[in-house]
């Protein structure tokens, strides 16, 4: 029996003198409660066909996949996007794991490490890529990253790109010196008390081996690593945990220097503040995916995906977030803004940026992330 | 006779009922799956392997590095408790004491509770940061030639801390004082004692189980934090909430996790049997009274 | 009289202290610019338009509102029920019983968040509203027992043994005596649970079903990629709400009352 059926029953009751006024407000009062409580949210609950979930960040990025890709997806296929969001991609994994197969589909992830370690726990699927004719447009050398780790197969397409660079306020650190300096301005002494840094253990190793004079993807001297992160903590002020901290650490000039992430620095730049960055050798590139999660419906997921890799969809997406598209600028016309975007790379080979080698960190991450959660701790 | 007895020895079990029922089902079982799993192992890729294993449970109890941060969180805890203490009982005596304008005055103590929790605490790098509202104050006025760093330190932890937790304190001994009968310390008052001693005599003891309530209540909420430090707190400030968040959710450790957040659980657990024991007697007092 | 002085002006001291961020999310809501708090470079209303249009916050508001109201009227009475056995009653295995009411605050919440999250995968059931509901009402439940069982501690038995001897039944006497001296301790712990459910984050991002957001999931969501002033003006808003109406009719009232006499 439906709410308004029910309510009228009621009424109806109450004036015929069949209820007395104390348990008519009473039953409304439950009504209302059933009602608050299961319609808005039913259809959520429980994960019909017709329906796809898609996490990602929120904000800017997630308004304009509602706009472009979402609703022309529901107006064309009658399939709903219930859109979710999460705050990283380490607290999100712990939900997928906590979660039931197909609870989850499509999940806008983070660097190569990320497809692999969902790979890795058997939470990927197999894309027909005859069903994603945009996945031409995209740069062949970011699929074949993520193709080469599962064995041919593709579990996700790739959506954009960044860097980690050096971020430093100009009005105490030179271009110059920064280009000289790259990464060790992390561990100058003589700017202690005004270094920030992530607290993120793959950045934070990955810095210390370019200040160790090691290759990132193949550190050997590990001791060296950890003592490098040791000096940064002790000089650093402070940890930063998101995007909002990051910039405000800059824009407020607690602190001097940092890694920063590419798109994040831009929007400072945008807003007026003399915030210089620079991308040191072998500095620390990435790109983020659209992962399909196991147990998701592929034909529905695999036509959102091919919405979302759209042109227009990722400019508009990029233009938002300040990170590049995954998009080939040789075989498709990116505008105007993209081009001036930080890590922006107008061959469509990314020859220029390092990208974290998967086996490598995933290999050792359950090791360096806890002595990470040690050093950082002041141990 | 015996039916009215039954009666009565059944009647707290129903009123408890539907409360154990919620807790038992969406608490105590859960736990159970945690102390299981807490007995797992985390492989390298990340998935768990089942068994009965106490490497956890050796590591979380043998490592000093555990311990450390577990005494430093206890004290962060205290520290914040005793100044919550301090600067909220008189506050809560005003308001209960204050007969016109206590509705306005505890509703202004719940004020800052409309502002996010994550929003309230990074207001306070706005308040004490380098361009914050001290530091730019200061330096109009010319106290200062150069701003004051001021933040990210354990004192802006506690800092924050109390400033999350003392609506806590104030309401817990608001609450009790407001349920004290006022005419008692008139009473002491008229029998020659001063308004001094017939607040220490009458009215503190009577305020007491609210002032222990509300201390709970801080320290524990104070123990189990983990945003406060992150956001105002320095790269060493980290509590054991922090150890507990990063196993789970950066090292997706859960086993190991579990292993911790169930030592948590036992330390705050012996805090609350040690309340009830002291609540209980200052009841038992009473009776005699 | 100098002791009554110190303690009011201790308490402005205090409730200056409670305030200041608040100010500050205040006054930064009219803040022209998006960083460099202070000094101010100037005032702008153009959070709160972009507040306004900002639907997804607003969702999240209304969202946040009805899983607040229903976690107060839900764990408020779970609460008194459980508080009037523990004070009036003594039984075997009180103790115990009120430990375990207080646990679920004992437990940092991440681990209540992931073990419930394990229990429902084992029972295989989807996650719902309704689930977010039981979880925030399981730890605002140690709230309110705490808060109405010190009150009730206080409420002298006599009271209400003089309405029994008097005749009252217990029931008359529960809602004549009883209720009217514990209605602030009530109110108290509908409020705590109410804003403790308002305010929580960790528990939800874990507990929420698809598509459901509260403000501060909303909030953390948008954390990622800066602080928008759009969030001081929706805490301006809120204040406004919650204070400013209460505070102006309890004033309009005032008026009226002293006009009538």
């Amino acid at each position: 029996m439906d709410h308004t059926r029910r309510y009228e029953r009621l009424r109806e009751r109450y004036l015929n003198g069949g209820l007395d006024r104390r348990s008519f407000l009473g039953l409304i009062g439950a009504a209302g409660l059933a009602y608050g409580v299961r319609t808005p949210f039913a259809g959520h609950a429980l994960a019909a066909a017709g329906e796809v979930r898609f996490d990602g960040w929120g904000g800017v990025v997630s308004e304009a996949f509602r706009k472009h890709a979402f609703d022309p997806y529901t107006a064309k296929t009658g399939v709903t996007v219930i859109d979710g969001t999460f705050g990283g991609g380490d607290e999100y994994l712990s939900r997928v794991k906590a979660g039931q197969p197909g609870e989850y589909n499509i999940a806008h992830l983070s660097g190569v490490f990320d497809y692999a370690r969902y790979h890795d726990l058997g939470l990927s699927s197999e894309l027909n890529r005859a069903n994603i004719p945009n996945l031409d447009y995209v740069i062949p050398k970011l699929v074949t990253v993520l193709s080469d780790y599962s064995g041919g197969a593709l579990s996700a397409v790739p959506y954009d790109y960044g860097t980690t660079g050096i971020a430093y306020n100009r009005k105490h650190i030179s271009d110059d010196e920064a280009k000289a300096k790259g990464a060790s301005l992390l561990i100058d002494e003589t700017r202690k008390g005004k270094i920030g840094g992530w607290a993120d253990w793959r950045t934070r190793i990955w810095m210390a081996a370019l200040q160790t004079g090691q290759d990132p993807n193949n550190a050997t001297d590990m001791d060296a690593v950890w003592d490098a992160i040791r000096k940064h903590r002790d000089l650093a002020l402070k940890y930063w945990g998101s995007g909002a901290e990051l910039m405000s650490l800059l824009a407020e000039e607690e602190i001097y220097v940092t890694e920063g992430w590419s798109g994040r620095i831009y929007a400072l730049q945008e807003q007026g503040h003399d915030i210089g960055y620079v991308d040191p050798p072998n500095g620390y590139g990435w790109q983020e995916c659209l992962f399909v999660i196991k147990g998701s419906p592929m034909a529905e997921c695999e036509e959102l995906l091919n919405f979302m890799l759209d042109p227009a969809t990722s400019i508009a997406v990029a233009e938002g977030q300040n990170y590049p598209p995954a998009l080939d600028p040789q075989k498709v016309d990116l505008g105007a803004k993209i081009p001036t975007l930080p890590a922006f790379d107008p061959t469509g080979t990314l020859s220029g940026l390092t990208f974290a080698n998967p086996a490598y960190w995933n290999g050792n991450e359950q090791e360096w992330s806890k002595t990470f959660g040690r050093v950082q701790k002041g141990y | 006779m015996a039916t009215v007895e039954t009666r009565e020895a059944r009647q707290p079990w129903i009123l408890l009922a539907p409360a154990l029922t919620a807790v038992a089902l969406l608490l105590l079982v859960p736990l159970a799956f945690i102390a299981v799993y807490s007995f797992w192992l985390r492989t390298a890729t990340g998935a768990d392997i089942a068994g009965f294993h106490t490497d956890n449970w050796a590591e979380a109890l043998s490592d000093p590095f555990y311990r450390d941060i577990l005494l430093g969180t206890l004290r962060i805890a205290a520290i914040t408790t005793l100044v919550c203490a301090l600067a909220g009982y008189p506050a809560a005596y005003f308001i209960a004491r204050s007969k016109a304008n206590r509705a306005i005055l505890l509703l202004l103590l719940m004020l800052p509770f409309w502002v996010s929790y994550i929003i309230r605490t990074m207001s306070w790098i706005n308040i004490l940061g380098v361009s914050g509202a001290f530091n730019s104050a200061l330096l109009a006025m010319g106290v200062i030639g150069q701003p004051i760093q001021m933040l990210y330190n354990e004192a802006t932890v506690i800092l924050g801390l109390v400033h999350f937790l003392l609506p806590f304190m104030v309401l817990n001994v608001y609450v009790s004082l407001e349920g004290i009968d006022e005419t008692l310390e008139q009473a002491a008052n008229s029998l020659g004692a001063t308004r001094w001693q017939a607040f220490r005599e009458v009215t503190l003891p009577l305020s007491l189980p609210g002032l222990a309530a509300g201390g709970l209540l801080c320290f524990v909420l104070a123990a189990g934090t983990y945003i406060t430090p992150l956001v105002l707190g320095g790269p060493t400030d980290a509590m054991f909430a922090n150890l507990v968040f990063e196993a789970i959710i950066t090292q997706l450790d859960w086993p190991l996790g579990s292993a911790l957040s169930l030592m948590l659980l036992a330390i705050l657990g012996a805090l609350v049997a040690l309340y009830n024991h002291f609540v209980g007697m200052s009841q038992i007092a009473r009776g005699f009274g | 009289m100098s002791g009554w002085a110190l303690i009011r002006i201790w308490t402005v001291v205090v409730y200056l202290f409670m305030f200041l961020p608040v100010a500050v999310v205040v006054l930064l809501s009219f803040n022209a610019s998006q960083f460099g708090a202070f000094p101010m470079t100037g005032l702008s209303l153009r959070w709160f338009g972009e507040l306004w249009a900002n639907e997804a916050i607003l969702r999240a508001f209304r969202v946040s509102f009805l899983l607040g109201a229903l976690t107060a009227a839900i764990s408020t009475t779970l609460g008194v029920l459980a508080a009037l056995a523990l004070v009036r009653y003594d039984f075997r295995g009180k103790n115990l019983v009120s430990t375990v009411l207080i646990a679920p605050i004992l437990v940092p919440e991440v681990v209540l968040a992931v073990a419930l999250l394990l229990f429902l995968r084992f029972l295989q059931m989807p996650k719902s509203f309704a689930l977010l509901l039981l979880g925030h009402v399981i730890f605002t439940l140690p709230f309110v027992v705490l808060v109405v069982q010190a009150r009730l501690v206080g409420i002298r038995r006599d009271v209400e043994e003089a309405a029994l001897s008097l005749g009252a039944s217990p029931r008359q006497t529960f809602f004549a005596v009883t209720l009217p001296l514990l209605a602030p301790a009530i109110f108290a712990g509908m409020l705590f649970a109410f804003t403790i459910s308002f305010d929580d984050i960790t528990g939800t991002l874990f507990w929420k079903p698809g598509g459901v957001e509260t403000v501060p999931t909303q909030i953390f969501a948008m954390l990622r990629n800066s602080i928008s002033p759009e969030i001081n003006a929706l805490g301006t808003v809120m204040i406004v709400l919650t204070v400013g109406l209460p505070l102006l009719g309890a004033a309009i009232a005032r008026r009226l009352g002293a006009r009538t006499r």
